[in-house]
């Protein structure tokens, strides 16, 4: 039993798996902070569903497709951009007919042209069968992210707390809007390759709402966001092994059972500390 | 009265001839002008509507107005922000209380013009961020998450955040709202101490009754400047009926059912709610007699049998 757990790491394909879902995982973990933060949530969805028609269309024409990926999410965020600057539509009706329109778009040009790559692929994520190319524009995208984020952190944390302050210290907010912007299009897309366009809000989200739930500082959030990206990523894609399942599927299940883990007995906003605290006030004010 | 802090040297803001404009074409204000110079509290006024956030807005650089300009130290706002001069007390409401940060953060980010690029604080900054928040009296909740704070605290926080800034040009935008007395004293000692060693503050408010207890100047907006000078000549009753209109309360003693007044008739104004006004005998006054002439009567008598 104990040898069969050392399996997968004879593997070249399972090793690279888990390390290539570890490094996204990690880097969509710290990015998630600054999409709950920011209240990004919705559209890390959309954008994420919004590169399917540029990752079609690169594999049709043999380019990088991250290349492709990006310019059709930078495309949608314009387009959303536009529509609401013109229309006085709520920001997710607009959100939510531009990136169906993409993701619809794409959609059709893959039934259309089946030999580029299967819809399964994107949908769903196949980091098991991923291609060296593959990996190094992943690894690309994740260090230049990494690298952005170390540097600038600081500066799109305040742009997330107050871009009102960042404007009279002089900073540019436009400038780190879309800097996040297109932070949060990059990482779309190298998730899309370990838990597919579907599940790529989950790993944009959820750890960063775990990791709210268990600090109230913003470097430990991203500490324990980075973590758990880490964490569930790789054990996800070690896990699926054994089960014989979805990849995506176990990442974003693992992720889950630790946000509801969060949930229940976070120190400070669990649900069994509120109801302590609650019964604290209710016995100091009545004994 | 601290009055240990140098004098800086002089500076001014010019708003001159500013004309702002929506997105769907409708004027929020148009050519409002007037003039701050150092060492002066100034209350801006206005009804909701009136255009007195989007001055607000237009003199801290959030939005270009279609038409005139602001200056600060004769730079445009631009200049003026990459070198600290405006610092910004941001309304309670339009804060994210729940964003985890502690006190001392909020306060640190008061320094980010100062920083390098990567933003790390070097001693002076972490001193003048500490001086900052002893001075607002809030240096024992530094480690707090600022959602922990009652209200008087949380606005205190943000103006250590602009004394932490320095900047010359102090904007607070409805400073005293949710805020205790006791506080609210405190802000307004503080605003006088940076007063006099030369600042600018402008403060946006519809508190009318606590303009003249701190205010030296007062600009009267409703979609333009209406009157701007030194506070008694502009904060007169004609100028306030003139940019309410219909959304002040008023209490006319004369009209009321308050019995003894000697003909030099008093009037209350009050923006937000209606004041309720106790006689001298603890009767609850109205404000109009009509209509009430038995309580009138039935009060005239007993003072009449005393």
């Amino acid at each position: 039993m104990i040898e069969n757990l050392g399996i997968p790491f004879q593997y070249d394909y399972m090793l690279k798996a888990m390390w290539v879902s570890a490094l996204i995982g990690g880097v969509c973990g710290l990015l998630s902070c600054f999409v709950t933060l920011k209240g990004w949530s919705l559209m890390g969805d959309a954008l994420s569903h919004a590169v399917v028609p540029g990752v079609a269309i690169a594999y049709l024409l043999g380019a990088p497709f991250a290349l492709g990926a990006f310019i059709s999410g930078l495309l949608a965020a314009l387009g959303m951009g536009f529509v609401k600057a013109r229309t006085s539509l709520r920001e997710d009706a607009v959100i939510g007919v531009v990136f169906t329109t993409f993701f619809a778009f794409g959609v059709l040009l893959i039934s259309l042209f089946p030999a580029g790559i299967s819809l399964r692929t994107i949908v769903f994520g196949n980091i098991l069968g991923i291609s060296n190319p593959d990996v190094i524009q992943v690894a690309i995208i994740s260090a230049v992210t990494l690298l952005v984020l170390a540097l600038k952190w600081k500066d799109l944390v305040l742009f997330c707390f107050d871009p009102q302050q960042a404007r009279t210290l002089g900073l540019n907010p436009m400038v780190l809007h879309f800097t996040l912007l297109t932070l949060l299009a990059a990482t779309a897309v190298a998730s899309m390759q370990t838990v597919g366009a579907c599940l790529v809000v989950a790993t944009l989200v959820t750890p960063g709402a775990t990791a709210y739930l268990l600090t109230d500082r913003f470097n430990r959030m991203l500490a324990i966001a980075g973590g758990i990206g880490v964490g569930t990523s790789f054990l996800g894609a070690y896990a699926s092994y054994f089960l014989d399942g979805s990849t995506g599927g176990c990442i974003v299940v693992l992720q889950t059972l630790l946000f509801l883990t969060a949930l229940t007995f976070g120190p400070k906003h669990g649900l069994l500390a509120s109801r302590a605290k609650r019964r604290l006030a209710l016995e100091g004010k009545f004994a | 009265m601290n009055t240990c802090a140098p004098a800086l040297p002089a500076i001014d803001v010019s708003v001159e001839a500013v004309t702002v404009t929506y997105n769907n074409g409708n004027v929020a204000i148009h050519d409002a002008t007037f003039r701050l110079e150092s060492g002066t509290i100034c209350a801006l006024v206005g009804v909701n509507g009136s255009g007195k956030s989007t001055l607000f807005k237009a003199i801290m650089g959030f939005l270009t107005p279609a038409k005139g300009r602001v200056r600060v130290g004769g730079e445009p706002i631009r200049v003026a922000q990459k070198r600290n001069w405006v610092a910004y007390v941001p309304q309670t409401e339009e804060v994210d209380w729940s964003f985890p940060v502690s006190v001392w953060d909020v306060v640190l980010m008061g320094r980010y013009g100062y920083m390098n690029f990567l933003r790390i604080p070097r001693a002076a900054d972490k001193r003048i961020a500490d001086e900052s928040l002893r001075r607002v009296e809030m240096w024992e909740f530094r480690d707090r998450q600022i959602g922990e704070l009652s209200g008087g605290q949380k606005k205190r926080v943000f103006l250590a955040r602009a004394l932490a800034q320095q900047g010359r040009v102090i904007l607070l935008d409805e400073p005293f709202t949710g805020v205790d007395v006791k506080t609210e004293a405190a802000i307004v000692g503080l605003l006088r101490e940076l007063r006099d060693s030369g600042h600018i503050i402008l403060v946006s408010t519809h508190d009318l009754g606590s303009v003249p207890e701190f205010c030296d100047q007062a600009v009267i907006i409703n979609r333009t400047v209406l009157a701007f000078g030194p506070l008694a000549e502009v904060f007169t009753e004609a100028n306030l009926s003139m940019a309410f209109g219909g959304a002040l309360r008023q209490f006319r003693f004369a009209e009321s059912t308050v019995q003894k007044h000697d003909g030099r008739a008093v009037t209350v104004l009050s923006d937000d709610e209606r004041p309720l006004v106790f006689g001298k005998d603890g009767h609850l006054e109205f404000s109009q007699r009509a209509g009430r002439e038995a309580i009138v009567h039935a009060r005239a008598e007993t003072e009449d049998d005393q």
